[in-house]
Formats: C-alpha cells, structure tokens, sequence
C-alpha cells in the first residue's frame, strides 16, 4: 500500500479504522434490515400491483364515494351479522377501503371494500405482505411477549452503529460535497477504486436520509426503552368513557337508539373543518365513542374527534395543538420512518433512497475486503508496535 | 509491505469468512415465521375464543363463553400492579341484549366498580382485569353482565377454575 492513504494523519486513519469497523461485523445484518426496510415502503403498493382485490376501481368515470352508513350497510349485505371493528380509507384513492370486522364466530377478517360500489372484492388472509414485511424488518418476527420483542431491540439499536458510521463517514470524507458537482464513478480502474467511488457516491448523496433513519431508528429503541420501563410521556390521559346517564335504557330485545356514521361525520365536520377523515372507528363497548381521526394541517400526525354515539357530542378532540412539543417530535417519527405521509412520490424516493443505503452496507463491506483490513494492521502496528509485537512480521 | 504470517487452511476460512458471520440472524425470522403466523391467527381469533377455554358460564337469563386470552401469569403494568387478560364470546340470542361485561376478583360493592370492562365485538371482546395485591389463589372472580334494559346478573368463577396458572402464581407469591 502507498499513496494517499499512507501520508494521511494518524488521528485521520484512526477515523477511517473506526469508520470501517462501526458496521463492518454486523454489515449483513444492516443489510437485511436495509433492505427489507426498503421493500416495506413500497409494500403496500406491490399488494396493489399484485392483487386487484385492494385496487378501488370506479365502475364509471363520475362515480360518487360512497359514504360510511352506505358502505356499512354493504358489508352487513355481503357478510351477514358481522360487526365492524373500523373502516379505513387509504391516502390513495386507487386503494380499496380496508374495513376490519368480526364475525359470529369470533374470528377477526379485514375485507377489501370497493369505495364506489360497496363490493367485498377480498380478504387478507392469513397472509399479508404488508405486514409480513413490516415484521421481518421492524422486529425479525420475534414475537411480543411481555413487553417489546427482542428483535424490535435487535434492530433498532442498528442505528447507533448507522449514526457512528454517518458521522465517523464524513469526518473521514471531508470534501463530500464534491461529489454533488462532480459525480466520479470509475468502473475501468478495478474493483477496488469502483467499490470506493460508489460508497462515497451513494454515501454523500444520502447523508440526510441516512441521519433521518439512524435518528428515528433510534426513537424506537428509546420508545421501546420507555414502554418497557412503564414511563409515559403522553399528554393524552385517559381515554374518555361514555358517561353512564348518556347511555339509553331500553325494553329488553329493543335496539338502542345510536346516531348514523353520516352524523357523526357532520359532527366532526363542525368541530375540525379541515380534517380529512381517513378511518372510523366503532366503539368497542357500550360506554366507548366513536372515533374518527385523519390528517390535517400537519401531515405527519392524526387528529382524532370522539364522538358520543348517543348524543352527537363531540366529547374530546386530540389535534396537533393539544399536543406537547415532545410529542410533536416524537409522533413524526414513525411517518418520517416510513415515509407514508404525502403519497406515492414520496415512498417512490424512500424506496430509492433505502435501496441506496441498501448499496451502502453492501459497498462499504466490499471496500473493507480491499482496504481495511490493511489499513488497520497498519495503525496497530504504528501505535502500538512493542506490544504487538508486529515488526517480526515485517 | 503488509504481509501476514501464512495462516492455516481453517484460520484462513476464519479470516475470510468471520466478518460476514451476522448473516446467521437471518435464522432468527426463519425460525419464527410459523410462530408469526401462529400469533396472527389467535389474535384474529381463527385458533379460538383465547388460548385456554374455561367454558360456557351461565349468567341469569343469558350465558356466556369465557376463556383465559394467553395461558401465561399476570402482566406487570407498572404503578397499575399486575393484570390477567380474559376473553369472552355472549351466547348468540344475547349479541343484542346485553349491554357490557365486567369481571373483577371479589365481589363488587356497588354499580361504579364492576371491574374490567369488556371491549371489543359482542363475538369476541376482552378485559384486562387487575389482581389486588391481597388477592390470594382461593379468591372468586365475578362477573357482572349489564343488560340494555338496565338489568345486571352475576356469575362467579373461582381463580382455580378461571386460570389455574394464576393461582398458582398466587399461592407461590403468599408463601
């Protein structure tokens, strides 16, 4: 070895040696998680793809959306004494509806609901890729058991090595912002200098995504440090009960009077006019309300009304101005995670981004393989030759 | 130049293949994968009403079915104390009669602390229900339906019956 590297400092090498280490014996691990992350953006696109059950195709050009009384009613049509757990409507319109419900028997299925018809076109099964996918990235599919999993631990304390490599990275590569002006990848030279010039070329390009996944990779292994511990640092208190007198007595077998969806709809309406309902939740017992929440002015988090199904009342609203600055902070970081907050462009440039951190791991363990191990058998032997006792190998 | 002692056949495999070890957590999502699918389907209640069923329990005119959700000792909540989860079914011609469900250890006092409440669909709901901490294994746990019409009717079902492992749970934490 000679050249640059060689004449570098010693604290410069010392930087390079760590930077190369940091992720170096857990690169296929990172790698895994990397990737399946990357694949997760994208997951509930490729179910779109893959199946048309979860597509919301319009019957005609002006079809009109159905509304939520009307799509309940086609569930109870298409699956008889069913009880509707909640209905969601995805960001994107080209999704069918997800409505969850539970049937006499006690089992729970999401079904596909046509948002203009009404139709049941499908059931998730025992198998949803979504979900699959979530779970191999977010926690290895090791369950939860009394408290959080083992694996969600596994992989969130990747980010301390993600951000040790981030920072020690751009120490180590100090004009980075060269290869904005002057992208160089050399693929005649060797595959050395072409695994180099790729990991700085994808590295300088995805600094910012980098620090957004090792900062919010990091909120979850402190949320779940917190959860585990029994520490809250919610402001939402306790979830509001119907009050007792609210809750109508009626002659035994009489159906109890409960308001439409519609009004609750309107309810919520008056009460945060800009709010873009995106689920409604049933209550789950006699005393529970019915939720409706979605996305307003700020994207990132929900806004939920709850409404008393008796009455009508609005009876607590949880907005973005009800919550602490911590939790604003701490609430955007799952959907600056995932990315699933602004709609297809956005997780199209998660993907492409993931893909490149993908890259990353796999580039950085190639130019180790070349050049690292060298390098650190150098610095060892300049600090430390006596103890080593190295120079014989010379 | 760097050159290193010429190493064995195995310290050479080692030396090659060490930094690439990290690969055998992929063993980690293989070997949990029927486990994965194993979870999703109880909670979606496809393996039955919980994982141990305790029975149908009459409750005046209606009856219900009733089943410990995991078989496994109580949660620690933190300040809350300990937990046990229960999972409970109403009988098919009670779905639309019965208002909600409680189950609490020892008899309630008054309206205002039946226990637990239910929640969930009237096929399939569940309660956390909170075990005092001078509760011991021959305690009874009670549960109160509340009907649409304002009746209430009572049932009791000894902590033996209703989840052996948390008698024994609680006969091992008085001694």
């Amino acid at each position: 070895m000679s050249g640059t590297i060689s004449r570098k400092s010693s604290s410069a090498r010392l930087w390079f040696v760590v930077h190369g280490w940091l992720a170096l014996p857990i690169w296929a691990f990172l790698f895994f998680v990397c990737l399946t992350g990357s694949i997760a953006t994208v997951s509930q696109e490729i179910m779109w793809l893959a199946s048309p059950a979860v597509r919301a195709h319009a019957p005609a050009a002006d079809a009109r959306l159905l509304g939520y009384d009307e799509i309940l009613a086609a569930v109870e049509r298409e699956v008889p004494g069913a009880r509707v757990r909640f209905i969601a409507r995805p960001v994107k319109s080209i999704f069918a509806l997800t409505v969850s419900v539970t049937r006499p028997d006690g089992s729970t299925e999401t079904l596909y609901v046509n948002p203009y018809t009404g139709r049941v076109q499908g059931e998730q099964g025992e198998f949803d890729f979504r979900d699959f996918v979530r779970a191999l990235h977010g926690w290895l599919l090791v369950p939860f058991n009394n408290g959080f999993s083992l694996g969600w631990y596994a992989v969130s304390a990747l980010a301390i090595p993600l951000l040790g490599s981030l920072i020690t990275g751009i120490v180590v590569y100090k004009r980075f912002w060269r290869v904005y002006l002057r992208p160089r990848l050399r693929v005649s030279k060797g595959r050395r200098v072409f695994w180099g010039d790729l990991h700085r070329l994808a590295g300088a390009w995805s600094i910012p995504f980098i620090a957004i996944m090792a900062v919010t990779a990091g909120w979850f292994l402190v949320r779940a440090i917190l959860d585990d511990n029994h520490i809250s640092i919610s402001t939402a208190g306790v979830p509001p009960v119907v009050a007792r007198g609210d809750v109508p007595v009626v002659a035994m077998g009489a159906p109890a009077p409960r308001i439409t969806l519609g009004q609750a709809a309107e309810a919520v309406r008056r009460q945060l006019p800009d709010l873009d309902p995106s689920f409604v939740q049933f209550p789950s017992s006699a005393y529970d309300h019915i939720s409706v929440g979605g996305r307003g002015a700020y994207p990132l988090l929900f806004e939920t009304v709850d409404v008393n199904p008796y009455n009508g009342k609005v009876e607590r609203t949880r907005r973005i101005s009800d919550r602490s600055a911590l939790e604003l902070v701490t609430g955007s970081m799952r959907p600056l995670h995932t990315g699933d907050f602004a709609g297809l462009w956005l997780k199209l440039v998660y993907l492409a981004f993931g893909l490149t951190l993908t890259t990353l791991v796999f580039s950085g363990m190639m130019v180790w393989t070349k050049r690292t191990a060298i390098e650190t058998v150098k610095l060892v032997r300049e600090r430390a030759p006596a103890r080593l006792g190295l120079e014989a190998a010379e | 130049m760097t050159t290193l002692a010429s190493p064995s056949r195995g310290t050479s495999l080692w030396q090659r293949w060490r930094f690439h070890l990290s690969a055998l957590v992929m063993i980690v999502p293989i070997a949990f994968t029927p486990a994965f699918f194993h979870e999703n389907a109880f909670f979606d209640g496809r393996k039955g009403l919980g994982e141990r069923e305790i029975g149908e329990i009459a409750v005046g005119p209606w009856s219900v079915r009733l089943a410990e959700f995991k078989v496994v000792e109580p949660d620690a909540e933190g300040r809350a104390g300990y937990a046990k989860e229960f999972a409970l079914a109403l009988c098919p011609a009670c779905v639309d009669q019965v208002k909600a469900a409680y189950l609490r250890v020892g008899k309630p006092r008054n309206i205002r602390t039946m226990g637990a409440l239910f929640s969930g669909t009237p096929y399939r709901q569940t309660a956390e229900m909170r075990i005092p901490d001078r509760t011991t294994a021959d305690d009874v746990l009670w549960l109160t339906l509340e009907g649409w019409d304002g009746a209430l009717h009572q049932a009791t079902i000894p902590i033996r019956t209703a989840s052996p492992v948390t008698a024994a749970w609680l006969a091992r934490r008085r001694s």
